[in-house]
């Protein structure tokens, strides 16, 4: 850049054409006219709730706060408060007189207490799984007394039971190797 | 230049956002020519620009966001008028870039750098006339034009070199 200085100096020494009386006159007369709309209150908090360095587009009238829009917003704060105020009231009435239905409800409740027997009565069965971690077609047998050949398929599986104690959470659970051997008929047709 | 920042820094009052204003007019309205032609209006521009910064409240030391709001009330002011529009792009396609002088040339020298200064790229004018005329650092100009610091950086020194070398004797 220190190539440049000289030309950079060239360029300051230039001025730029001032700007008219009547433009400083003109934003003087709107910042004096709109003045009571930026309420040094309101300014200050409104710009401290804005996100800092948000850029919205301010070529779009509609997007410029006029005067009008502070006292809708002015009007929207009072009724939010106003119902905020109502429910906080509501909810102290509630709070100072509790519904009459509220020991009912609890003295319907099952007491668990009583369904509590004996540890081993509580397991109950949850579930049974069977896998087939092997199959193995054996061929055609001819059974003597149908006359009619048949397959013979092997099966191996492991077989599980579970049983879970609802009261405890606990869970016992059983698990088994089996073989099964199937008959199928084949069919001729 | 240190007596401007030390302004900007406290401004609170109206009657300082007038100060401050006056001091800003020349460079903002010299920004505002980079897109219309006419100093009256790039005047309006600067007008609507400023009174629309001040009333939502934005920090006047916001300087990105201040140029930002002139550079977007002059492209709305192109986008909703389309003869002017028409006459922009034609303008601007052509070999001068401005109609009515946009500096106080006292020679030769300085008409001849006005007029190379003219036929810059737009997006390379704009840079240096941010950071000459308005003092504006290159984060802001990237912050405000919506580039990289880099990026608003290398524009100014391309500006500066096709200056240079326009400028340098045949």
């Amino acid at each position: 850049m220190s190539d440049f200085v000289e030309i950079e100096d060239e360029l300051k020494k230039l001025q730029p054409v001032q700007p008219s009386d009547g433009l400083l006159d003109r934003v003087e007369n709107a910042i004096d006219s709109l003045a009571p709309a930026r309420s040094p209150g309101w300014a200050s908090r409104l710009r401290r709730s804005a996100p800092a360095g948000s850029v919205v587009d301010l070529a779009e009238d509609e997007k410029v706060i006029r005067p009008d829009r502070f006292r809708i917003n002015l009007l929207s704060v009072g009724i939010g408060l106003a119902a905020a105020a109502s429910l906080l009231i509501f909810a102290r009435l509630q709070f100072d007189n509790p519904s009459p239905r509220q020991p009912q409800i609890a003295a319907n409740s099952p007491a668990p207490v009583a369904r509590s027997t004996s540890p081993i009565s509580e397991f109950l069965p949850a579930g049974a799984t069977q896998v087939v971690y092997h199959t193995r077609d054996e061929g055609l047998l001819y059974s003597a007394e149908s006359g009619e050949p048949m397959r013979r398929v092997r099966s191996r599986l492991q077989e599980s039971l579970q049983w879970r104690n609802a009261a405890t959470g606990a869970s016992l659970r059983v698990s088994y190797p089996s073989e099964q051997v199937e008959l199928i008929p084949v069919s001729g047709q | 230049m240190q007596d401007r920042e030390e302004v900007m820094e406290n401004v609170t009052t109206h009657e300082e956002w007038k100060t401050i204003f006056s001091t800003l007019a020349p460079g903002l309205v010299l920004y505002a020519r980079q897109w219309v032609r006419s100093h009256t209006d790039a005047e309006d521009i600067v007008q609507d620009a400023f009174v629309k910064f001040w009333r939502r409240h934005h920090k006047i030391d916001n300087r990105p966001l201040l140029y930002a709001t002139v550079r977007s009330v002059a492209l709305d002011l192109i986008r909703r008028d389309s003869r002017r529009a028409r006459r922009e792009v034609e303008a601007f396609a052509g070999a001068p870039q401005s109609i009515e002088p946009q500096f106080r040339a006292e020679d030769e020298s300085q008409r001849s750098l006005a007029f190379a200064l003219d036929r810059l790229p737009h997006e390379q004018r704009e840079v240096v006339v941010m950071k000459v005329w308005n003092e504006l650092t290159f984060a802001e100009i990237g912050e405000a034009i919506g580039i990289s610091q880099n990026t608003a950086a290398s524009r100014y020194r391309y500006a500066l070199a096709a200056l240079k070398k326009n400028l340098q004797p045949q």
